[in-house]
């Protein structure tokens, strides 16, 4: 029997999903537990399995689009079934893409759409991107059909095609505004067209990778395919919904929370031996684990620093939800260990490695990646002497780690040489003072600094 | 001391323009050579070879052309004829070089060039040695024949040299390396009616060709001039007498009157002690330059064979343009980096940019179009009906990427791909460009038309399908 598969709902906040790739082909066997497809959501990459077997015997969905959670993107079935008829997700009204004119110098930035707008379309994030940051040469039918935006005729627009000219910017002289031939040639004219030396290959290049040949900075000389080829590497990429995302709670982070940093310098050395007595002994704790550990103990010493406001009140959060950033390949990721401030070193050891390998494996689900009430950035593995992180939005606080170091310091008037890490709190000025933000970061310190502690937590 | 602005070491094909452009751009110059103006190309390559070659072809055409209605069966030639007018035209041409550069100011200095530091160059001859300053020193020393310790020293076991300076044919030759020059000589010397056999390690002969034009070309000589080529095997045990030079390939014995040993060069750089200048060569012998021709030490450049392949004299004439600018003048060129190849075998081969091949290791999406001279008017009016041309285009945007041409006159056949190659031209345009009727140059047109799968002259696949 023909089942249709749909776009999953991944976490409580998702609505939306995109389709990055099917993994299947039309025709493909598919057994139960296949992945069928990979989709992207706000936060990660994932795959989705087949919870059917038999034959993907269409898909609805095409790679790149993003769809509302529940729609049907493709149907498995026993080959030869009839296929009952979907119409594919049908974008939503297109307002005609902004047309920034784009002849000289660099293009002026267009804001980018906002988001609502980009979840409810269904095509392709590269057209979609394409359309609102480069006027495509050729005007797509949509655009066409909006005659306040851009009216062309047809043999103009074939003209500044075939020349590898953006038509935008061409004042039309035909009815209602309208672009004719004779405004493309004056155009042509007016920004010395024929004087540019272009090669026939380099021309019809730029013609088919919409870059106006106009717009090349730089050199009098002979433009040749090198050059366009340069143009079409420098063309604005769409980024994946996960770095937009990330670029938007970052930016929105860092210009609405007034951020004040302290850093201390933490003696390692103790802990770094005692370390290596466990290890010697079987049991293997990263310096994270101890971190971990030391920052859920002081953040229920110091409840403000696990609280967060919104700038009138000031919320308390009774657990310690620890969120641990993870770098992979495309972007940050933050999964969050629960009930911190419950779990043993080892527990939080368990937890800390489980994420980790999911995280990099990209099976984190959008549930193990919210809620956290604080975060640990470790940046010790990049050789990083000292670093600030930006506070993550729902949060008071956020805690930079840097590499352990041997370093010459002064103990008891003497110069010796110890191991020794920076980290750096990032807290929320309006409701951390500098003191408070100073006691927290201490305590952390003291805890790591201190043996007898672990002996008794190990 | 003597001081010049430039001093070029070696006035091969590379050296002397670069001399002359160097004097055009108004710098003193002095040219080094220890032997004879023109190099290797113009004293024993290029030149010499292709005057006994152009003999041997018109031989040949003479001894089969009874089916264009000639009687020609008494043609019969005279070796040590042939070999006095090849003399003639190098002394001409060697004449010709003296010319210019006296015309040019180039003071020529004869004998053997070494550094004794960075900017002092000393000419050592019989009659003694002269130090000269070189504010700009441009290497063209070029390169040799590789005759490797397992070849017999033997008169009968000659390189491309000393082959050019024989006074008559073997009636039997074996040559040891397919490459350019061992294919070239085979030919030769098989048109001339010798028994030739090529000996080739490699798996081909002209390993860097289109597989369909190395194709082509064996069929050829195998075919119309029965040479016997062994590929994929050696050349072991190698003996000579005064009578026949034996070895075996592949278990079985092999003997001729001559062994032609083609089997590479190598650069010359004994004599120059580069170290005296700080610079070194590479692993394999060669002195490496930077796209701009310049060497590790900024006012030592470097063109031609001695820097490494393709070991082509126009090639090292670009190069050494480009150097003599770059020594003289403000404003830096990098090299070309389109260089044509031809090959003057029977059936001749040139060929230019990227091959079928190399667009597939590149992963490059590529057309190719194919014309077949036996589709052409001309052809088949001058009676030479077989070879090709071949186009390969990228498959987007047609730009022309790559052509070979195999067949009568391919070796100047191939300029115009070459023209059409560097100028980033569409297959479009070149097919909208008239050609004369009937020339052979027409086979370009038509490959193109094929490439965009509208021919005139040829059926087109998807008709036929």
């Amino acid at each position: 029997m023909v089942r249709p598969i749909t776009m999953p709902k991944l976490g409580q906040s998702e609505e939306v999903g995109t389709l990055v790739r099917w993994r299947k082909k039309v025709g493909d066997t598919v057994a139960k537990g296949d992945i069928l497809f990979e989709i992207e959501t706000d936060k990660a990459l994932l795959e989705v399995e087949s919870f059917f077997e038999g034959t993907l015997l269409k898909t609805v969905v095409q790679e790149g689009a993003t769809v509302p959670i529940n729609t049907t993107v493709g149907f498995v079935g026993d080959r030869g079934e009839v296929i009952p008829e979907v119409a594919a997700p049908s974008p939503e009204f297109r307002k005609p893409a902004p047309l920034a004119a784009s002849t000289q110098g660099p293009r002026p930035a267009t804001p980018p759409p906002a988001r609502g707008m980009i979840e409810a379309r269904v095509e392709r994030p590269a057209a979609l991107l394409g359309a609102v940051r480069e006027p495509p040469l050729r005007p797509t039918p949509s655009v066409m059909a909006a005659p306040e935006v851009f009216r062309i005729s047809p043999r103009a627009a074939k003209l500044a095609r075939e020349s590898a000219v953006n038509p935008v910017p061409i004042v039309g002289t035909g009815p209602s505004g309208r672009i004719v031939e004779r405004d493309v040639k004056n155009y042509l004219e007016s920004k010395e067209y024929y004087q540019l030396r272009i090669t026939p290959a380099a021309k019809r290049l730029a013609a088919r990778e919409n870059i106006d040949v106009l717009s090349l900075d730089g050199g009098t000389g002979r433009i040749t395919v090198a050059r366009i080829g340069r143009a079409i590497s420098e063309k604005p990429q769409p980024m994946s919904r996960m770095r937009q995302t990330i670029a938007s709670r970052l930016t929105e982070s860092f210009t609405t929370t007034p951020h004040f940093f302290v850093t201390v310098a933490v003696d390692m050395t103790g802990l770094v031996n005692f370390r290596s007595e466990l290890k010697a002994h079987g049991a293997s704790y990263t310096v994270t684990d101890f971190i971990l550990k030391a920052v859920a103990l002081s953040l229920v010493e110091f409840p403000i620093v696990n609280s967060t406001t919104d700038g009138k009140s000031v919320r308390w959060h009774s657990k310690v939800h620890l969120g641990l950033a993870v770098n992979l390949d495309q972007g940050l990721v933050v999964p969050v260990i629960r009930d911190a401030e419950e779990l043993s070193l080892a527990e939080l050891h368990d937890a800390a490695t489980e994420l980790i390998a999911k995280a990099r494996a990209g099976k984190l689900t959008p549930d193990e990646m919210g809620g956290s009430t604080f975060t640990i950035s470790n940046m010790g593995m990049l050789d990083i002497e000292n670093f600030t992180a930006i506070i993550n939005p729902g949060e008071s606080a956020i805690l930079a780690v840097s590499s352990t170091v041997k370093q010459p310091v002064v103990r008891d008037d003497q110069i010796v040489v110890r191991d020794i890490m920076k980290m750096t709190l990032s807290s929320d000025h309006r409701i951390i003072d500098g003191a408070t933000a100073a006691r927290f970061t201490n305590a952390i310190n003291q805890k790591l600094e201190e043996i007898s502690l672990w002996k008794r937590l190990a | 001391m003597e001081t010049f602005g430039v001093v070029v070491v070696g006035a091969g094909p590379g050296g002397y323009p670069a001399a002359i452009r160097a004097a055009q751009l108004g710098a003193s110059v002095a040219l080094v050579e220890r032997e004879f103006l023109g190099g290797t190309c113009l004293n024993y390559g290029c030149i010499p070879s292709k005057a006994l070659i152009h003999t041997s072809d018109l031989y040949a055409q003479m001894r089969s052309s009874g089916s264009l209605g000639l009687k020609t069966e008494s043609a019969s030639f005279d070796y040590a004829a042939m070999a006095e007018r090849k003399d003639q035209v190098v002394r001409n041409l060697r004449n010709g070089v003296k010319q210019l550069l006296a015309a040019n100011g180039v003071k020529v200095f004869e004998g053997t060039a070494s550094f004794e530091s960075r900017k002092r160059i000393v000419v050592s001859s019989k009659s003694g040695s002269t130090v000269i300053g070189a504010e700009k020193t441009i290497i063209a020393t070029g390169a040799t024949s590789s005759m490797p310790a397992f070849l017999p020293r033997h008169e009968r076991v000659v390189e491309s040299r000393a082959f050019l300076d024989l006074k008559s044919a073997p009636n039997r030759a074996l040559v040891l390396g397919g490459g350019v020059i061992g294919c070239e000589f085979a030919c030769m010397l098989a048109q001339l009616g010798v028994q030739v056999t090529i000996v080739e390690i490699l798996e081909d002969i002209v390993a860097f060709l289109d597989a369909d034009v190395r194709r082509e070309l064996r069929r050829q000589m195998e075919k119309a001039l029965a040479i016997r080529i062994l590929t994929g095997t050696s050349l072991e045990n190698i003996t000579a007498d005064e009578h026949t030079v034996r070895g075996t390939a592949g278990g079985e014995a092999l003997e001729a009157d001559l062994l032609l040993a083609a089997l590479g060069r190598k650069p010359v750089t004994a004599e120059l002690q580069l170290e005296n200048a700080g610079l070194k060569t590479s692993q394999h012998g060669f002195i490496e330059v930077d796209e701009y021709g310049a060497t590790q030490v900024s006012t030592i450049y470097a063109i031609g064979d001695v820097t490494g392949d393709p070991q082509l004299a126009h090639a090292a004439t670009s190069q050494g343009l480009v150097a003599a600018e770059n020594a003289c003048t403000r404003h830096r060129r990098k090299n070309e980096k389109l260089i044509p190849y031809c090959i003057f075998t029977s059936p001749e081969v040139g060929a230019v940019g990227l091959t079928e091949q190399d667009a597939a290791k590149q992963g490059r999406e590529v057309r190719t179009g194919k014309f077949n001279f036996g589709a052409l008017g001309k052809s088949l009016a001058i009676g030479h009906p077989s070879g090709f041309v071949k186009w390969i285009a990228d498959a987007k945007t047609e730009q022309l990427l790559g052509a070979q041409a195999i067949g009568v006159q391919a070796t100047d056949l191939i300029a115009e791909a070459t023209t059409a190659i560097r100028a980033e031209l569409t297959a479009t345009e070149l097919a909208q460009t008239i050609h004369c009727h009937p020339t052979l140059a027409e086979a370009w047109m038509e490959a193109a038309d094929v490439l965009l799968g509208e021919p005139i002259h040829t059926i087109a696949k998807r008709a036929r399908g």
